[in-house]
């Protein structure tokens, strides 16, 4: 569905993206981690066609937006952080004139998106009455309106209540159940990403360092705890089975090996293992360890 | 708010036209050019020079800041992101946008001279004819008859429209720059400013049919008693000359920008 292939950008000479890319397919919810000025929201702006690649190219359904950027982004639909509206007009005068931009304005898909999005008691109301949750629930309402394939969302959730946040989630993951919808979250809440996403990648300066499934993420440099006797001898046995010792029982060991091959390892050596469990990390706890550089670039 | 200003102006305009002091000098320019006073002394007349100050004065200012935000306000603002999120071709945008500015400068002209009509008509009455004296273009006119005198009174502000879309053009491409809106507001007036004053030097007497403002003068030819039709197309030649210049500087600049927060 879409396609971002090496995308390279410098501002004032800084690098923002260095031969980003990544792959989203049909139905699925991808998710962009990283903290501010990793170049989520140039990944964004590119894709969209906002900013222009020093090198590198994005395809939408095999279409370069860089070449076709109105063909490419007819089934496109996009929100940001903070949407910002004529507030002088209503939210229903809003939708007009953004529509009327991009094809015309369809009333019986925008009543219908409208009402879908919860505003219809408030979309005569001047934008300048909104708070930020409806302003949010305008901004989904407008990217609902080409009726999209492909939903790009810019860190939405922020400055949402929980309960905002919990409906906005639940209306994505909806989305996608019924028109299979393919959604681009861009976003620094791991919470949401880890409940919303199928896969990540996360951007650190600009670069790519991780990209995987969110389920699996979790586990793919596996955490036991452990409990045993023979600090010295259950080191060197660890680091022939090529993991490491993160605390004095905390060990991490590679993905492909498997558990019990490691307990057996430990007590052929004579070591007295008296616990071993699998430690089940968090989103959290992984993206910390790939920003702070313990994570392998992937 | 714009509307209230040029209609507290045309007001102010008016109070001054009707002080006796200022009825003497219209009297005695009037009538050293051998025309009888009760006819020129019109609500015409009065339209015409409300329609000259109230452009000169307020118009440029008004113009200037409303084609300087048209794009720079949006990006500031946001609302440019919000557009970019849909297919749109930067081209078509900014088409729509310069046309929209264009009808606005254009139809605001006519406002202000309806407007202004109105206020003369409540002050002095409908009748009368038109007297237009303008030492800079050395342009004289006198129309006796209501209807010749309204018929060039409404040429005139078509001329003022057209010419006052080349200020709202030099705004309208600045706007299109990554500058704040006030400064595609201040830029635009100092370039036009400095032109007119420029204009004004001796030493630039032979040019001065090269200077923006003094093409943009062409309008007051709208009036005299006999057409130059070369005259007046050859100025408005090279005002929509610059006017296409402007939109395409305007649209390079604003195609190779990046829109990002």
């Amino acid at each position: 569905m879409l396609e971002a292939k090496r995308l390279c950008k410098t501002f004032n000479g800084k690098s923002a993206l260095e031969n980003v890319g990544f792959q989203l397919e049909r139905g699925e919810i991808y998710g962009l981690l990283g903290h501010n000025g990793a170049g989520k929201s140039t990944s964004l702006g590119i894709i969209l066609g906002m900013v222009a690649p020093d090198s590198g190219e994005v395809f939408i359904d095999g279409i370069s937006v860089q070449k076709q950027r109105g063909k490419a982004l007819r089934k496109v639909g996009a929100i940001f952080e903070a949407p910002a509206f004529y507030d002088y007009m209503s939210g229903w005068e809003n939708l007009k004139v953004l529509m009327s931009y991009s094809g015309g304005f369809d009333e019986k898909a925008a009543r219908n998106v409208v009402e879908r999005v919860g505003l219809e008691k408030r979309i005569n109301s001047k934008v300048r009455t909104y708070s930020h949750g409806m302003r949010q629930r305008l901004a989904l309402a407008q990217s609902l309106l080409p009726e999209p394939e492909l939903l790009l969302l810019d860190e939405p959730t922020d400055g949402l209540d929980p309960e905002g946040i919990k409906w906005f989630r639940d209306f994505i993951l909806q989305l996608r159940e019924e028109k299979g919808m393919t959604v681009l979250f861009n976003s620094h809440l791991l919470s949401e990403v880890e409940l919303m996403c199928d896969r990540v990648a996360i951007l650190r300066e600009g670069k790519r360092v991780f990209e995987g499934s969110v389920k699996n993420l979790a586990y793919e440099t596996p955490v036991y705890q452990i409990d045993f006797d023979k600090l010295d001898v259950a080191e060197i046995v660890i680091k022939k089975l090529n993991g490491e010792f993160l605390e004095p029982n905390r060990i991490s060991l590679p993905a492909s090996l498997d558990p019990s091959t490691a307990v057996a390892e430990l007590v052929n050596a004579g070591i007295a293992v008296r616990e071993f469990a699998p430690v089940r990390r968090s989103l959290e706890d992984v993206y910390m360890e790939i920003l702070n550089g313990q994570g392998s670039p992937n | 708010m714009g509307y209230g200003a040029f209609l507290a102006m045309e007001a102010v305009i008016l109070a001054v036209y009707k002080l006796e002091a200022s009825q003497r000098q219209v009297r005695g320019l009037v009538e050293r050019n051998g025309l009888e006073f009760g006819t020129y002394y019109s609500s015409l007349t009065i339209t015409f020079t409300i329609m000259l100050l109230s452009m000169f004065l307020l118009g440029s200012i008004y113009f200037a800041l409303v084609a300087g935000d048209i794009v720079a306000k949006e990006n500031e603002d946001g609302n440019l992101r919000m557009v970019f999120a849909r297919p749109i071709s930067r081209l078509r945008l900014l088409l729509v946008k310069y046309t929209a500015i264009c009808l606005y400068t254009f139809s605001f002209v006519f406002f202000v001279g309806i407007s202004g009509y109105a206020m003369a008509v409540a002050a002095v009455g409908w009748e009368g004819g038109l007297f237009v004296l303008e030492p800079k273009m050395k342009v004289f006119a006198a129309y006796p008859d209501w209807w010749e005198g309204a018929g060039r009174l409404a040429l005139s502000a078509a001329g003022i429209g057209i010419s006052m879309i080349t200020l709202s053009s030099i705004a309208f491409m600045f706007s299109c720059f990554k500058i704040k809106p006030a400064a595609a507001t201040i830029i635009t007036l100092t370039i036009l400013f400095v032109d007119m004053i420029l204009q004004g030097f001796p030493f630039f007497k032979p040019y001065e049919s090269y200077f923006v403002t003094w093409r943009m003068s062409a309008w007051v030819f709208l009036v005299e008693q006999h057409l130059s039709w070369p005259k007046i197309i050859e100025s408005y030649a090279f005002l929509m000359g610059l006017n296409i210049s402007l939109f395409t500087i305007g649209w390079m600049a604003f195609q190779s920008r990046d829109f990002k927060t």
